[in-house]
């Protein structure tokens, strides 16, 4: 029978744990560093492509609300915070604390992608598509790429609560995995932030 | 030691989040009368500020400060990395424009 309520026994593997601990899956650093590389390939090519034409590119980036840039920014990190504190808190046997945690990550997740779409429509209303220009292109490139990454996240958190749900299918490890790949997605748009809304 | 713990990751969330709401003023004391206009001290500002945060997530709410050394330098040079291409991208391509 599921058991949400107080505290759980600590499963033996964190007992058994080593001081000094790789959080997760080595894999999925694996996977991390990789993924973080081929973003950072487009990114350079953004940039050198960027001082190429400069007044196109600051032209349309004035095309771009900030506050729009800065609230998808907080909402991601708002959902990173409640993750850290999801793997926090089924570390202690908090299993009910992580999967509300669990919860609130996957909302703030919602929150990003439904400004980020309304973003999208308000752009396309304004006549700038992925066709209008480069600096478009490598807008909705950029964005549209980085949420499918929010995409594929939220089938990793579905992953993390129905792991956590039930005592039998609980494992620390698998927490810290799905809260890495999490993160990866916030700090790629940290990243993209940057980039897009900000640099001149 | 958990309130000690939750604590620290309210503070990291603050950081970061007043860090991103620096952009608002760097956005604000760049550009005149809302007119766009190009900087270097501007872009290198964004880009040094977002590796700053991407450290800070990798240290603290990725756990890498609990790591074996590996992964933390690992992840310490690949910010460096990051860091090296995206700058000197921007340096690259404003030498080919000009």
């Amino acid at each position: 029978m599921t058991n949400l309520a107080g505290a759980g026994p600590v499963p033996r593997q964190l007992e058994e744990r080593p001081r000094r601990f790789v959080p997760g899956q080595p894999d999925m650093w694996v996977f991390v560093l990789f993924e973080t590389l081929l973003f950072t390939g487009y990114f350079s090519v953004y940039l050198v492509s960027r001082t190429q034409n400069r007044e196109l590119y600051l032209q349309s980036q004035s095309h771009l609300d900030l506050r729009i840039g800065v609230f998808n920014t907080i909402a991601l990190l708002l959902s990173s915070w409640a993750i850290a504190r999801c793997v926090q808190a089924a570390r202690e046997g908090a299993y009910r604390s992580a999967l509300t945690n669990a919860f609130l990550t996957i909302s703030f997740g919602i929150v990003f992608l439904t400004s980020k779409v309304l973003e999208w429509i308000k752009q396309i209303h304004l006549g700038n598509t992925f066709t209008s220009n480069d600096f478009f292109q490598h807008y909705f490139f950029m964005t549209s790429i980085h949420c499918i990454h929010v995409l594929i996240g939220f089938l990793v958190l579905g992953v993390l609560v129905y792991q956590l749900w039930s005592p039998a299918r609980r494992s620390q490890q698998l927490v810290e995995t799905c809260a890495t790949y999490w993160h990866t997605v916030d700090f790629l748009w940290v990243l993209i932030f940057a980039l897009l809304y900000v640099v001149r | 030691m958990s309130t000690t713990f939750n604590k620290r990751l309210l503070i990291v969330w603050l950081t970061l989040t007043a860090m991103t709401l620096a952009y608002v003023w760097i956005d604000h004391t760049a550009d005149h009368n809302g007119t766009f206009t190009a900087s270097t001290v501007v872009t290198v500002s964004a880009i040094v500020i977002a590796l700053v945060k991407v450290r800070i997530i990798f240290r603290e709410f990725m756990e890498v400060r609990h790591a074996p050394a590996l992964l933390r330098r690992l992840t310490d040079a690949w910010v460096v990395l990051v860091g090296a291409c995206l700058v000197g991208s921007y340096f690259i391509g404003s030498a080919l424009a000009s």
